[in-house]
Order: C-alpha cells, then sequence, then structure tokens
C-alpha cells in the first residue's frame, strides 16, 4: 500500500469512524435530557459525565480522529490549487501536522485540573 | 458570458457532482473552524466552575442557538454526503451518485435535520 | 423555427468578443449545423473544428450553454433556453473563436505512457481479445475513448492543479496496466500514485461522466486504480 493510498484511505475510515461519535456527542450534549434540550451545559453536567474514564477516553479520541480528518482534508485542500509546489506541499504537511498535534493538546489540558 | 441562471442550472442538473463536492469543501472548513472555537470553550473547563459557567452565559444568547441549529444542519449535510463520496470511492454507486445526493443529503438529511431542530428550536430557542 | 446563437469569439491577437448571431433552422439542426450555416450564410470569419460529423472523431467539443460537448451530437432542439451560448472549451489555449489547442491534453496523455509496450516486440502475431476474456471484460465500455477532451475541459481539479493527468489520461492507463501483453505497469503506476499530478487528485466530482460523449464511467476507472493502489496490486480488477 502506497503512501498515498494509506492517505486517502484514512480519510475515509475516520470519515465514518466520525459518524456514529458525532451522533452519540449530539445526543450526549443535546437532547439527553430536559435541561441540555433546553441548551443549559453547566460544569457540573459535564463534570458528571467526564468523571468516567471511558468517557474521557471517548472524547479525547473524538477530538484527535476529527482533527486529523479536518487537517488532512485541508491538506488535500492546500494540494489542489497547484500553484504551490512539492517543497510548498512539504512545508504544508508539516505545519499542519505541528497546528494539529498543539490543538489536540490545547484540548486534551481542558481535563487537566479534574 | 453565460447567464448566471444558466450556470446555477448546469450546476444543479448535468454538474450536480461537482457541486455536492463544493459543498463537501465548504461544510468541511466551517466545521474545522467550529472545532476551534468548540476546543476553545471545552478548555474553558480548566480554568474552575465559575470561569465556565459565566463564559458558557455568552451561549445562552438566541443568536448563539440558532447558530448551534446551523451548526446541526452543516454537520448532517457533511456526514451524509461523505457516505455517499464513500459509495462512489468504493465503486457501488457511480452511476447513481445523483440520485444518492438526493435521496441521502437532500430527504434522508431533511429528515434527521427537522427532527433534531425541532426540539431544539422550540426548548432552547423560543423558552428563554 | 427561429434560434439566437451567442458565440464567444477571440481574436488571434487574444481579444474575446461576444457576438450574436439569428438565425432560421429546422428541428433537425445540431449545433454544427448551426455553426456552419452562421460561416456559410452570415460571418465566414467564424472559427471552429470539426471533422467526421457523426459523434466518432472527437474534434468539434466546444461549451454549449456551459456544459461541454460535442457540437455534432447536440441538436439546437434538445437545448432549452432560447439563446445558446457557444465558447471554446476552457481548461485549453484558444487559437481562435471556439478552435483550441490540444497540446495541454496531449502533453498529459504522454505522462501515463500511452502506447503498449509489448513483452514481444518484434511479434507480427495479431492480438485476439475473446469476448469472454477477463481483459475483454474489465475494458467494456472503457475502451471508447475519442480523445474529445471534454472530461479534461470539465474537471473542476484541472480548473485549478494543471498539472493534474486528467480522466481521459487516467482512464487510457487502465486500458495499458490490464492488457496482459503490455510491460510497464509499474511506471505507469508509479505515475499514477503521484501526490500532487495523479489519481489521488480526483475527488470525485464526476463531472467527466456528466460529459463523456461515449458514456465512459471514468470515475469508476480512477477509482479502481485507487483501490488497486490500495490493495498494493500492480494488477487491476473490477
Amino acid at each position: 500500500m502506497s503512501r498515498n493510498a494509506a492517505a486517502w484511505y484514512m480519510q475515509r475510515i475516520t470519515g465514518a469512524v466520525l459518524v456514529p461519535l458525532l451522533i452519540a456527542h449530539f445526543w450526549v450534549e443535546h437532547f439527553m435530557s430536559a435541561t441540555l434540550l433546553r441548551g443549559d451545559l453547566t460544569y457540573a453536567v459535564i463534570l458528571q459525565r467526564i468523571a468516567n474514564p471511558w468517557w474521557q477516553a471517548i472524547d479525547i479520541s473524538f477530538l484527535i480522529i476529527a482533527l486529523y480528518h479536518g487537517l488532512n482534508g485541508l491538506y488535500g485542500i492546500v494540494l489542489d490549487y497547484g500553484k504551490i509546489g512539492p517543497r510548498a506541499a512539504r512545508f504544508a504537511a508539516i505545519l499542519f501536522t505541528v497546528v494539529g498535534f498543539s490543538w489536540a493538546w490545547w484540548g486534551v489540558t481542558a481535563f487537566r485540573k479534574l | 458570458m453565460i447567464p448566471p441562471r444558466i450556470w446555477v442550472r448546469n450546476y444543479i442538473s448535468p454538474l450536480l457532482g461537482a457541486t455536492a463536492f463544493y459543498l463537501q469543501r465548504v461544510t468541511g472548513v466551517l466545521l474545522l473552524g467550529y472545532l476551534l472555537l468548540h476546543v476553545h470553550t471545552v478548555h474553558m473547563i480548566s480554568g474552575g466552575p465559575a470561569a465556565f459557567d459565566h463564559a458558557m452565559e455568552t451561549f445562552k444568547n438566541p443568536l448563539f442557538r440558532v447558530l448551534e441549529i446551523g451548526l446541526l444542519g452543516v454537520v448532517i449535510l457533511h456526514a451524509l454526503n461523505g457516505i455517499r463520496i464513500v459509495a462512489i470511492d468504493f465503486g457501488v454507486a457511480t452511476r447513481r451518485q445523483k440520485k444518492l445526493f438526493w435521496w441521502l443529503a437532500g430527504a434522508l438529511g431533511s429528515i434527521i435535520f427537522i427532527a433534531g431542530a425541532a426540539p431544539m428550536f422550540l426548548n432552547s430557542v423560543l423558552r428563554r | 423555427m427561429n434560434r439566437q446563437i451567442l458565440i464567444q469569439r477571440t481574436d488571434t491577437d487574444g481579444k474575446r468578443r461576444m457576438q450574436s448571431f439569428s438565425l432560421d433552422c429546422t428541428p433537425e439542426f445540431t449545433v454544427l449545423d448551426a455553426l456552419f450555416a452562421i460561416q456559410q450564410q452570415q460571418d465566414p470569419t467564424v472559427a471552429f473544428r470539426c471533422s467526421c460529423r457523426v459523434g466518432m472523431c472527437g474534434t468539434c467539443g466546444i461549451q454549449i450553454n456551459g456544459v461541454p460537448r460535442l457540437a455534432c451530437k447536440t441538436r439546437l432542439a434538445s437545448l432549452r433556453e432560447k439563446s445558446v451560448y457557444l465558447a471554446p472549451l476552457p481548461h485549453f489555449k484558444v487559437i481562435r473563436d471556439l478552435a483550441v489547442s490540444f497540446a495541454t491534453f496531449f502533453e498529459q496523455w504522454r505522462k501515463v505512457l500511452p502506447a503498449l509496450r509489448s513483452r514481444d516486440p518484434e511479434s507480427t502475431e495479431l492480438a485476439i481479445i475473446p469476448e469472454n476474456s477477463p481483459y475483454a471484460r474489465h475494458t467494456s465500455g472503457r475502451r471508447d475513448c475519442i480523445t474529445c477532451g471534454l472530461c479534461f475541459s470539465t474537471c473542476g481539479i484541472l480548473a485549478t492543479s494543471k498539472q493534474y493527468l486528467g480522466p481521459a489520461a487516467i482512464n487510457r492507463a487502465l486500458l495499458r496496466v490490464l492488457d496482459p501483453r503490455d510491460t510497464a505497469h509499474a511506471e505507469r503506476l508509479n505515475v499514477l500514485d503521484d501526490t500532487r499530478d495523479g489519481v489521488w487528485r480526483c475527488h470525485t466530482q464526476m463531472n467527466c461522466v456528466a460529459v463523456c460523449p461515449k458514456g465512459i464511467d471514468l470515475t469508476q476507472s480512477i477509482g479502481l486504480f485507487k483501490r488497486s493502489l490500495l490493495a498494493g496490486k500492480a494488477e487491476t480488477s473490477s
């Protein structure tokens, strides 16, 4: 399997994985109870859910998968504008990787004081 | 030059696949932008209950409630058209891609959107 | 029946203008017939290309009401708009009026090594392809390409990414890779697997399939390459 094929395939796989994760996320944050339906998401409500390490694991993997899918898609957009050369493409790839890791770290550290 | 109305008609009918593609791109970029905002808000949890709940007050504005419903629509469109793209990629529906777009992203998408948006609108936009 | 025909004209110095013609035509008139009538009766300087007039040579491709089509296969009566807008194919260099240069198209075409590289170049034996052989089955419907360039002109990726191979060249490569006599599989796959020019730039917009006058499922041909590269094998099977 070539590297390009792998990247193409990963975009499909992560997309497919994101669908059930998104449904679950919307359900849990917006529809599960009357309070949530009113849109009153509070610290206490989140803390109650996040106390479960499984939920932490799900949320963190959700973030990482979504970031990969989104930034890989953005990288595709960059490549489609053919005026950039191979070196610029390589630079964009490195930049998106760095951005992705920082972004993930920023999200994960939201839970650091729990 | 060609009048815009002919151009629009081309992109709804013979070149529908291109329209679906541009929708996918635009919604994708919007969702990535939203994720940036979302992580920013979620990160406030680390500031403790007072800071977080104070930040959440901002989003009680009806404008944000309506935008949230818009987000639901964008997510549904991106996800269902994404399923269509995977179907095309694996050779299932190259001959039926236009029908698939109308049925999946159009019909099924509208049903899911209404089912989700109606309770959100009634409970969070109207009741405050 | 009277129709208004608007032609986007380009002078040899590159100046563009829209010229309108009013034409009396019968219901059988194709766009190509209309162009000949205009050239003979109204303005002999209107330039366009054509050859066979029956949709098998792929020379008369132009943009008709914004969609690339063969002028000889499009009847005026089938167009709903009262006015018919004719323009040269996009993504090609315009020589004059509706005539374009195919240099860019064949530049990409050459990259996939379009000619057969036979195991035995000295062989004088004729190739016999039985109707139910794997090659015949896998290439059925894909061998009809007339290199009219319509797919190339409508591809949304080629609009921004000039070095992309384009649907026709990739379909041609598929025919060669499927051919059991051919020996250049690895080289071709190497060209097709390129990040910026190869099959991975196809995002299944399917404009090529929508305009192909031969009804070739080009997106499927590109997809077969993606899937075989994913599986990591040189042979493609559908």
